[in-house]
């Protein structure tokens, strides 16, 4: 009798150790604990490289999905295969802008590029699989399209960007990004909602404007866009793309102009800056980031106003040109995931100026941890832009910018 | 009983002994055997958590120079400039990291940061406009180079605290190429330094086309040359290296590494020529290669080190434009393996510029552009060549 009690206790002390070792503090509260897995996902075939992370999504089996901006956001140096002559046969071109992984990080299949009754986007903005395993990605542009509706121009008429375009790897030049197309798991093309080169305001009902991302209730069939040039929120049928609803911050009309620029000291702009995520929690609650404005609001699936927390109040950003343009990064609250647990406890936010993983509790909106610093080893961060969880407590993030990685994080400490 | 007990068991020792001596002869035999088809080089793994995270909200730039110290603690260098205004989202009060960091930064072993410095002009010294190399001597000082164009005409030499010692050559605005000045250089890649004669054999580099030699105490210049050994020219090169065409006689450039060998050879990397050449330490030229010889755009000999073996019996070469760590037998200049792919992922590389190797024979790799880190390859000893291509090199895969 004795003896069991002592295993007993023992047993119990280890299980507490266990806990505390998963458990990170911070003023007093909890936050899960993640580390990453630096050697996660295998190495691509044929000498593929990701472009800008946008678009991070796990599907009901654990697999994880992945798109990014292909070769239009390589530097020459890394697109050697791709270039009019090639510099390197060996280094590199970009890979396929859909491609799916296994949990152990092997990739399964690939598709994207222009195809027969849809335009793919000059930019993908973020990828969504939803629970019937169908694709949803968005078409979210570099740069705000500028009046006239035409996107980038200059055809890459050489021999190696036709092969390119081809191969589905270069982004078409055409009307500015506008949509959101939807795909079966093996890319055959399904919907598409919005019409590329056509942004008729944030009153529309059939248009769009630079979508950011998408969420679906596969109950309601209905699919959430993040409509960020039009700042606002707009509902449409999953499955037939008809109107249903429309709102912008606080639940209260959207316009065309927006929050304006974002200044720490002022209060809360009543209008969406820029809306770059919509997330579905199990309890029924939509929750929104407002890029720029440094917060997530929270609204009924109605689009009734909820609440809102500011994370990272300080954040503002920077704009810098590279070798492929103008590279925008502002505010803190660029994606969301919720943790694995059923409450959803934690809201994990991809604060992609700052370059970490924060950590907020989901009732309070309240901070509570945060996972990497900037950096280019594995478990640091650059423009980390997308975010998603799978069902063992896993987390995934995409990184924009030069970051071009997708990382995997695992329950714990690292061993 | 007992007795005749304890001789069965002695016998069966026995028997067991000579049965594990027989099969370890045979599996040196089948070792041999294999061994006799393939060559043998060394192998490498990355260590994907090296270096540890930097302190202090830092961040690396383009990272362009890497060498080990006499106690294996690894020196870089970097571009803190080459950070921009996202990456130094803290210096410019917009986000909360990171900062520009030192550019001169050593790591112990494990990974830990020690000292940084540098950055700045000093008493008798103008820092690079845009820093280029490290190199650590024999008597442990650091030189560093500098390719800031119209400016850099210099190497600096530093006591690993920092303390400035020495400067060859000028910055000055406005500078140009002159492959034939006896007191300044233009645009230097890297140095190295014999231990033997205290000399010290300057890539020169960016601007200027040669290699030149001077005295490693007093900066004194005692003779140079040009590719083929013959009298450097600042005259631009016709077109760039396409394979098969006839070679240039003189550096297209940058003379990207001027390294020396146990034996006394120096090898020069002309990059956009995808060459290596090799010369006597007077000059006198004796052998060049191509490498990937396909390879147009930044070209493909950026840097070159040697195994630790006594006779530094493999050299590697550091390919930035096809991401590979070529593994070549120094004696015959013939590639046996390679490793390394495009990415960002551990032991991926994006335009690997600089590496090193420690006294266990452990690979330091950096990389510019928008690789920006150091990278950290364990040595796992001699092996068959089963590959040609590696691809990339991981541990054994945890599971996760």
């Amino acid at each position: 009798m004795k003896r069991t009690l002592s295993m007993a206790a023992l047993v119990f002390a280890l299980l507490a150790a266990a806990g505390a070792a998963a458990i990170a503090q911070r003023g007093g509260a909890s936050a899960p604990s993640l580390s990453v897995n630096p050697l996660w996902p295998e190495p691509l075939p044929n000498h593929w490289v990701l472009g800008s992370v946008t678009g991070v999504s796990v599907d009901a089996r654990d697999h994880v999905w992945v798109t990014h901006r292909g070769a239009d956001s390589l530097e020459g140096g890394e697109k050697g295969m791709m270039l009019t002559p090639p510099t390197s046969s060996l280094c590199c071109a970009a890979a396929p802008f859909v491609l799916q992984f296994d949990a152990d990080g092997k990739l399964v299949s690939n598709f994207g590029g222009p195809g027969q009754g849809y335009q793919w986007p000059q930019s993908p903005g973020s990828l969504v699989v939803d629970a019937k395993n169908n694709v949803w990605i968005t078409a979210a542009g570099l740069e705000p399209a500028p009046a006239s509706g035409r996107g980038r121009g200059g055809v890459d008429t050489t021999a190696a960007g036709v092969a390119a375009a081809a191969r589905g790897t270069v982004a078409p030049t055409g009307p500015a990004d506008a949509h959101v197309l939807k795909f079966s798991s093996d890319g055959k093309f399904l919907l598409q909602i919005g019409t590329p080169g056509k942004m008729e305001g944030p009153d529309s009902q059939t248009t769009l404007n630079r979508p950011a991302a998408v969420a679906v209730d596969t109950g309601a069939n209905e699919v959430y866009v993040a409509d960020s040039g039009n700042h606002r929120i707009v509902v449409f049928h999953a499955e037939t793309g008809a109107y249903k609803r429309h709102w912008g911050a606080y639940g209260e009309k959207p316009t065309a102009a927006g929050g304006g620029a974002y200044d720490p000291a002022a209060p809360p702009a009543r209008q969406f800056r820029d809306v770059t995520c919509v997330e579905l929690a199990k309890d029924g609650m939509v929750y929104v980031c407002d890029r720029t404005s440094n917060r997530i609001q929270v609204f009924q699936r109605d689009g009734k106003f909820v609440k809102e927390g500011i994370i990272s109040k300080n954040t503002r950003g920077t704009t810098v040109t590279g070798q492929f343009g103008v590279l925008s990064s502002y505010g803190s609250v660029w994606d969301i995931a919720f943790s694995s647990d059923a409450a959803q406890q934690h809201i994990f936010v991809a604060d992609g100026h700052d370059k970490k993983v924060l950590i907020v509790q989901r009732d309070t909106l309240a901070e509570v941890g945060s996972l990497g610093d900037g950096g280019r080893q594995p478990g640091r961060f650059l423009a980390v832009g997308s975010i998603a969880t799978d069902s063992r407590g896993n987390l995934y993030t995409g990184e924009q910018h030069h970051g071009k990685r997708v990382q995997k994080f695992v329950p714990g400490a690292r061993r | 009983m007992k007795r005749t007990r304890n001789l069965f068991v002695g016998a069966g020792f026995l028997a067991l002994l000579a049965v594990l001596g027989i099969a370890q002869t045979m599996l040196q035999r089948t070792a041999a055997v294999q061994a006799q088809g393939a060559a043998q080089a060394p192998r490498f793994e990355v260590d994907p958590m090296w270096p540890k995270p930097l302190p202090n909200g830092w961040y690396l730039g383009q990272t362009i120079g890497v060498s080990v110290d006499a106690q294996d603690h690894v020196w870089i260098i970097h571009r803190a400039a080459s950070m921009d205004a996202f990456e130094a989202a803290a210096d410019e009060g917009t986000g909360t990291c990171c900062k520009k960091t030192p550019p001169v930064l050593e790591f112990d072993q494990a990974g830990n940061l020690l000292r940084h410095w540098g950055g700045e002009d000093g008493a008798g010294y103008q820092w690079p406009a845009s820093n280029h190399g490290l190199t650590i001597d024999h008597k442990g000082n650091i030189w560093i180079g500098g390719n800031g164009a119209a400016n850099d005409g210099h190497i600096l030499k530093f006591t690993q605290d920092g303390k400035f010692l020495m400067q060859v050559g000028i910055k000055q605005a406005g500078l140009g190429p002159d492959s034939n000045s006896q007191e300044r250089f233009y645009l230097v890649a890297k140095v190295s330094v014999d231990a033997k004669t205290n000399e010290v054999y300057v890539a020169d580099g960016y601007g200027n086309k040669r290699v030149v030699v001077i005295d490693g105490d007093t900066g004194k210049f005692k003779r140079y040359w040009g590719a083929y050994g013959n009298k450097p020219s600042d005259e631009p090169a016709p077109s760039r290296y396409t394979n098969g065409s006839q070679p240039l006689q003189q550096f297209r450039g940058p003379v990207h590494c001027a390294d020396i060998s146990v034996d006394n050879l120096i090898y020069v990397c002309d990059r956009t020529s995808d060459r290596l050449q090799v010369f006597s330490r007077e000059g006198k030229f004796q052998k060049e290669i191509f490498v990937a010889p396909d390879s147009l755009g930044d070209g493909s000999t950026w840097d070159v080190a040697f195994s630790k073996d006594a006779e530094q019996k493999y050299m590697y070469i550091a390919d930035g434009r096809n991401q590979k760590l070529r593994i070549y037998d120094r004696k015959s200049l013939a590639e046996l393996t390679n490793f390394g792919e495009g990415g960002h992922y551990p032991g991926q590389f994006y335009s690997m510029h600089s590496i090193a190797v420690d006294s266990k024979g452990n690979l330091y790799t950096t990389e510019t552009y928008q690789g920006r880190r150091v990278q950290k390859f364990t040595y796992k000893g001699l092996g068959p060549v089963t590959k040609k291509e590696q691809g990339t090199v991981w541990p054994r895969r945890t599971t996760n």
